[in-house]
């Protein structure tokens, strides 16, 4: 179990850089043109024939959005007109379809994430219609073994959505708060009366969802410390499972949406660094434990019993406590990753709807991992799920390994890092400490091999803080 | 493996090793036999035997077919070899899968066509020995007869250990067993390998269903005989194994 976080403002300064979030390794910047359907194909029949095959995990993207939220970054389609909801529909259908022939039906699912844009944009017969065509193509873990969640925009639920959304088996929800301050709703274009919110999110608890979260951003304009911490008090008294406190990462000349940020209006990095402490603080002191990156959780969290027993993982859906699964994307621009593979969909609704539409998978691009990406991404996802990297675990993976000799630049590297109190070094591994767990993505960097020219670094990602 | 005095390098030292035109390979079925009466390569290319040196073959390359003519007899460098018949419904099945250091096709030389297929599973490199070629040697050194049929014996051996009405947690157990000895016998490590052939491969050989496969081996898993990595296997209690799997093993 990693120590908790300290929250040492001079050093996360210091230490204020771009960097990957490591959902995967290398980095979808990486992922090749020249990766095509049939690459995918011939991984996903070979995934079949690993002696124990890996369970799935499916996630779905609902690009699909009523109104823009200055801040996003997703990919989405802001619409009102309800008809192109059926029109994806249809499409994911058949991708649906085409995927599921690829898997064997022995292959659990136990794990789905609906997300978005915004899932329920969907409308309850519409979700339910997306379950049963997943349902039919795929095969479900029963209820106690399945992890299936969606992402729900409060303002557009209610009790009712909630209720059908659990019978047609889902039992995870995130809910996007972001500020409960009506003076920052205004500046993000995302009106959220409280009351609202804390109704739906009732709802979902009367409907039996076994987890519930809720999604804040600090850094946003218009925040301040005390409308932060009144917005923090307010969710630690809803008590959710999990709380993601993201950071708010202004790149105008990326997501046109940010265009409409006043940038005068954001919050100095000063006082951008206090939102952070403010929430890391509070969130503590509520009980809540640091799992890594924005994640928070209480500790009879899954999240926090799979960090304690080291089966954390993290994936494009964030941190995880399933053992490794292959990971469908399916819809507009989704991510998956199948045995050494990762495929990305078409980026847009036209490119998507062309190749569904003639029959294909809509690959556009993808990633054959290397032996070395592999061993890379296990040692950066032992750094962002357990805070540590035992060398004797590693070598015991890799045969013929000697991880200090195989890493000694990066060792080298580690050592100053050491120096300023991010992580503890010794003969057998590498420990962030707390000072450190803030800046994990600091420590995981060194052994990022895509990261040698800096200049990408500043354009690609966002910045740490 | 003694390497007899004066030969010139004659065998890698590792189990693994690649040999050339002087030196066996470290997992040749020939050199134990041939090495210690004191014919190495040199002395094997003077009595014109040719040892042909065929591959890398990509997985599911095909190396005969059923009905073709035999002429040769193949041992595996590196990789892995499958061989199977399509009977009269169109349904594969597969016979026995072959390891480095193991021969294939010895079941051709009587009517001199090859009575089944053979694939490559994994990126395999082959040693061709022309059949003729073999017979005219064996006469010269008597050892070869001896080895062939020592081998030819043991391939037949190993298709019948199935036949009995065994459950399939003794199925596997002695699959797992047998792959686990032949790595062994060539130098590799007896706990922990690489499943070369698919499940579904696996689960036609032993007469089972694919799925019963990953059951039964997730079983083994949950219960510490094994741990398995994606096509990694590595026995955590060997001897259980054996005990489980001794009815089929013998």
């Amino acid at each position: 179990m990693p120590i908790a976080p300290i929250f040492d403002p001079e050093l996360l300064v210091r230490y204020d850089v771009s960097g990957p979030r490591y959902t995967s390794y290398p980095t979808a910047p990486h992922f090749q043109a020249d990766f095509g359907e049939d690459d995918y194909r011939h991984y996903a029949h070979a995934s079949n024939d690993d002696p124990i095959p890996r369970p799935l995990s499916i996630y779905v993207h609902i690009p699909f959005c009523t109104s823009p939220c200055f801040y996003c970054g997703c990919n989405r389609v802001v619409t009102r007109e309800r008809s192109k909801a059926a029109d994806y529909l249809q499409r994911l259908a058949r991708e649906i379809q085409m995927q599921s022939e690829l898997f064997d039906r022995d292959r659990k699912v136990i794990q789905l994430h609906l997300g978005g844009g915004t899932p329920n944009y969907l409308d309850a017969a519409q979700l339910r219609a997306l379950m049963d065509m997943l349902r039919d193509g795929f095969n479900f873990a029963s209820g106690d073994e399945r992890e299936f969640s969606i992402e729900i925009d409060p303002r557009e639920a209610d009790p009712d959505l909630l209720h059908a959304l659990a019978a047609i088996g889902l039992n995870r929800a995130s809910f996007g708060v972001q500020d409960f301050d009506p003076g920052v709703q205004a500046a993000i274009n995302r009106i959220q009366p409280i009351e609202k919110t804390l109704a739906v999110i009732r709802s979902a608890r009367n409907a039996g969802f076994k987890s519930v979260s809720i999604d804040l951003i600090y850094g946003l304009p218009q925040q301040t410390v005390e409308g932060f911490a009144a917005t923090i008090d307010a969710v630690i008294g809803i008590r959710p499972d999990r709380v993601a406190v993201y950071s708010y990462a202004h790149l105008p000349e990326v997501f046109r949406a940010q265009r409409q940020i006043e940038a005068s209006e954001l919050p100095t990095p000063a006082t951008k660094l206090q939102l952070l402490g403010t929430a890391v603080n509070m969130l503590a002191a509520a009980g809540y434990r640091y799992i890594g990156m924005d994640h928070f959780a209480l500790p009879a969290d899954e999240l926090v019993r799979a960090q304690e027993s080291h089966t954390l993982q993290r994936n494009f859906q964030g941190y995880s406590t399933h053992a490794e699964c292959d990971l469908l994307g399916l819809g507009v621009s989704a991510i998956g990753r199948v045995g050494d593979c990762y495929v990305q969909n078409a980026r847009d609704l036209l490119n998507y709807y062309s190749a569904i539409d003639a029959g294909h998978l809509p690959v556009v691009k993808g990633y054959v991992v290397t032996n070395e990406d592999a061993l890379r991404g296990e040692v950066i996802q032992a750094l962002m799920c357990h805070g540590s990297v035992e060398f004797r675990d590693v070598e015991h993976h890799h045969p013929g390994l000697d991880f200090a000799a195989h890493f000694g630049d990066e060792m080298h590297r580690m050592s100053s890092l050491a120096r300023d109190g991010l992580v503890d070094v010794d003969a057998s591994g590498i420990r962030i400490t707390g000072r450190g767990r803030l800046l994990m993505r600091v420590v995981a960097m060194v052994f990022d091999q895509y990261l040698a020219q800096p200049r990408e670094q500043v354009t690609r990602f966002s910045r740490v803080i | 493996m003694g390497t007899p005095a004066g030969a010139r390098r004659a065998i890698n030292p590792e189990g693994e090793g690649d040999g050339d035109e002087l030196a066996f390979c470290g997992t040749c079925a020939f050199a134990p036999v041939c090495l210690p009466q004191g014919f190495d390569k040199t002395a094997l290319a003077e009595l014109h035997c040719l040892i042909e040196h065929v591959g890398p073959y990509a997985p599911s390359a095909p190396l005969f077919k059923v009905n073709d003519p035999f002429d040769a007899v193949f041992a595996v460098r590196a990789g892995a070899i499958k061989t199977y018949v399509i009977d009269d419904q169109g349904r594969e099945q597969v016979l026995g899968f072959y390891l480095p250091g193991e021969l294939v096709g010895l079941n051709g030389v009587y009517p001199a066509r090859y009575p089944c297929s053979a694939v490559v599973l994994d990126t395999t490199t082959i040693c061709r020995f022309s059949f003729p070629a073999m017979a005219t040697l064996a006469t010269r050194i008597p050892g070869i007869q001896q080895q062939l049929f020592r081998l030819m014996s043991k391939d037949i051996g190993q298709a019948s250990m199935l036949a009995g009405d065994f459950s399939a947690d003794e199925r596997l157990a002695a699959f797992l067993i047998s792959m686990a000895e032949r790595y062994a016998a060539r130098g590799f490590s007896a706990t922990r390998f690489r499943l070369v052939m698919s499940r579904a491969d696996i689960a036609n050989y032993l007469r089972l269903a694919t799925e019963t496969v990953s059951r039964v081996l997730r079983r083994f898993q949950d219960d510490g005989l094994i741990a398995v990595d994606r096509r990694e296997v590595e026995l955590r209690e060997p001897a259980k194994l054996r005990h489980l799997g001794r009815s089929v093993l013998r």
